[in-house]
């Protein structure tokens, strides 16, 4: 009883995690629908405008994915191993106050790097910033920054501690014949493991970017090597975003069973293959440098060839899991299992025009181009976040009476076709050669923009859907003891 | 074009992934037990695991066969017209800007300030060609135009506000 006291009451944090990084996407999503109609030709927007909106899209999107995705790894890891809620919950204050600086910084003191902060741009805005605002945005997503490594250090402590090392938590001894696949660490554990990680290095990758570019804005005369920075800013942005999924991913592990009544164990080709996206995650970064000719030409190849066998552990596992899990299962379809379901869809989808993007003759003519995002709009809106989504109308029905309605289910079928619109949108705009990032756009480029716009108008109504039902969910378990005697019923 | 069969590609291989998830949702209401499933379509996962590994083996060596990085093998004595080309927020300066169709050209491509962009797009406004221009380093683009005509310079690489509107044009005649 005291244990499910105590869950209950972590509940709330986690909850409040997710509330705060769904409510972020939905608001996101409304900055990408008006650069959408300025680029379609809809809206006039002053170009400082869109490029602030551009930086606080691109940063938004990837800080409050990230934040809800600690909370799902959070919520089923806790089962496994002992972590800190203390430190769990100062992740959350640090983010709040990188949140909030990062906002000050791009609309009080109009800072628009995007995203990318590519170095020296933070310094060097041809008067469109000055130190003040590039300063606000840079410490913020440090201190963004250093609550997520003290939870990713906090969350490798505690695995070590229960497993005795990071390679014992990703099933290195059972992949050697040690110890036997029934005796394998958990999936959850082994996403965890696979998480943390590549988090601590590509937040130390980013930490040390941010204070080269912070140091660089206080005085301009120390200068560094832009292509050190260049590597050591993607090696931080492609690995923390695409760490969103792998957290993301282990709703999938946990919740799927739950619905089908079949075990998803971790056996040691799965072991492998986490063993080989901890691999590939931390070196693939190079495939966003791949019209950077001066770098060496073996780590630019290694780049493609990488990239592409990092679809293997997703196309031929966890998907391919995922499918036979579902197969002839009798599940019991309802908006959680449902979103799961389509996340998978949505990841599995998006690898591919992300592989055709890694090639490097194709990178030559669609680089930079709206190609990318539409690919991670692909695998992010419609695989990570829809992670995102159906852990929250489970964590609603686990922990609540609340029930779902004809709108939460109108808003699934929406939010899905309104995705695969925006990225469509992107996709087509790639292959026209439509640049990315810009403010404007010359006529024949301006028809997928509108078209994605209006496909993220629905969008941004179903989150909308999603978030009331979370929050009435939230509203439903703080009043008085209603979640108390829901959770006793269950438990009798 | 690359970019109409990375079109195709993509939207044949996705469809299919749709197809998929499609057939395998249409049949998840039947309920059969797990265990010979389990042991059926693991059989066919190493089946389409192989697969899937020599698809992307031949995809790679076919296309790392030519990479844009390598200056092309050019006739006896017909060696590359160098141009310099410094970006600069917002423009760009570039030593010559008149070509003849069929004349090897090797753009050394580099920044003043932050780092951009240097796409080379046709009258059509397809992208044929880029490099990212960044401060210190000196990168490549090797070309020969094939057709006369009036070619764009797009910044693709975000530099600032007013990044959109680094433009410039190549001149190539007959």
């Amino acid at each position: 009883m005291e244990m499910i006291r105590k869950k209950r009451s972590d509940n709330s944090l986690i909850a409040t995690y997710l509330a705060i990084g769904a409510t972020v996407v939905g608001v996101m999503m409304i900055f990408g629908i008006l650069m959408l109609l300025a680029q379609g030709g809809v809206l006039e927007l002053q170009p400082a405008a869109f490029y602030q909106f551009l930086t606080i899209h691109g940063t938004g999107m990837i800080g409050a994915a990230a934040l809800a995705g600690a909370a799902v790894m959070w919520y089923f890891l806790r089962n496994y191993v002992d972590l800190s809620k203390k430190i769990f919950g100062l992740n959350l204050l640090f983010s709040l106050i990188g949140i909030v600086m990062v906002i000050i910084g791009v609309f009080s003191f109009e800072y628009a790097s995007s995203w990318t902060f590519l170095y020296p741009l933070p310094a060097l805005s041809a008067n469109a910033w000055g130190t003040i605002g590039a300063l606000l945005y840079l410490v913020g997503m440090l201190v963004l920054g250093v609550g997520f490594l003290l939870m990713y250090i906090d969350v490798g402590r505690a695995i070590i501690k229960k497993y005795g090392s990071l390679g014992k938590g990703l099933g290195w001894d059972v992949i050697s014949g040690k110890k036997a696949e029934a005796d394998a660490p958990p999936a959850t554990v082994v996403a965890s493991t696979m998480v943390t990680i590549v988090n601590v290095t590509a937040l130390t990758a980013g930490a040390t970017v941010l204070i080269m570019n912070i140091i660089n804005v206080i005085n301009p005369s120390f200068t560094f090597d832009p292509l050190l920075a260049k590597n050591l800013t993607y090696a931080f942005g492609h690995i923390f975003a695409n760490s969103i999924i792998y957290m993301g991913v282990i709703a999938v592990y946990e919740i799927l069973p739950r619905y089908t009544n079949r075990p998803w164990k971790a056996n040691r080709i799965f072991l492998i293959a986490w063993t080989m996206s901890t691999s590939f995650t931390l070196v693939i970064y190079t495939h966003h440098m791949l019209m950077d000719s001066v770098m060496p030409k073996w780590m630019l190849i290694m780049g493609q060839i990488l990239s592409y066998a990092n679809g293997l552990p997703v196309l031929v596992i966890t998907a391919y899991g995922a499918l036979m899990i579902v197969y002839k299962s009798g599940i019991k379809w309802d908006m959680a299992s449902g979103l799961i379901f389509i996340s998978m869809f949505g990841w599995t989808v998006g690898v591919v025009p992300a592989i055709v993007d890694a090639t490097i003759v194709v990178n030559h003519v669609m680089h930079n181009t709206k190609w990318v995002p539409g690919h991670f709009h692909m695998y992010m809106g419609l695989g990570a976040v829809v992670m995102i989504f159906g852990f929250m109308y489970f964590l609603s029905k686990e922990d609540s009476s609340l029930k779902t309605n004809l709108f939460d289910r109108i808003a699934l079928i929406c939010y899905t076709l309104s995705i695969i619109g925006v990225s469509g949108g992107f996709l087509v705009s790639g292959a026209l050669s439509t640049p990315r990032r810009w403010a404007t756009h010359f006529p024949d480029w301006m028809g997928p923009a509108v078209f994605g716009a209006v496909s993220g108008v629905l969008a941004a109504i179903s989150v909308t859907i999603f978030v009331i039902h979370f929050i009435r969910y939230m509203m439903v378990r703080n009043k008085g003891n209603e979640g108390k005697v829901f959770h006793e019923r269950k438990l009798a | 074009m690359i970019q109409t069969v990375a079109w195709i590609t993509s939207l044949f291989f996705m469809l299919m992934v749709a197809a998929v998830f499609g057939v395998v949702a249409l049949k998840s209401k039947e309920r059969k037990d797990y265990e010979p499933i389990k042991k059926k379509w693991y059989k066919a996962r190493t089946f389409y695991g192989i697969s899937l590994v020599v698809l992307m083996l031949v995809l790679t060596i076919y296309t790392l066969r030519e990479l844009p990085y390598n200056q092309p093998v050019y006739g006896q004595g017909k060696d590359p017209t160098i141009v310099d080309v410094e970006a600069l927020q917002f423009g760009w300066n570039i030593s010559q800007t008149s070509f003849k169709v069929g004349e090897p050209i090797e753009f050394d491509v580099t920044s003043a300030d932050v780092n951009h962009g240097f796409g080379i797009y046709d009258e059509d406004m397809n992208l044929i060609a880029q490099t990212q221009a960044m401060p210190e380093y000196v990168n490549k683009v090797y070309i020969t135009f094939d057709e006369p005509g009036t070619y764009e310079v797009l910044c693709l690489e975000y530099c600032g506000l007013a990044h959109h509107l680094m433009i410039a044009t190549l001149e190539v005649t007959e």
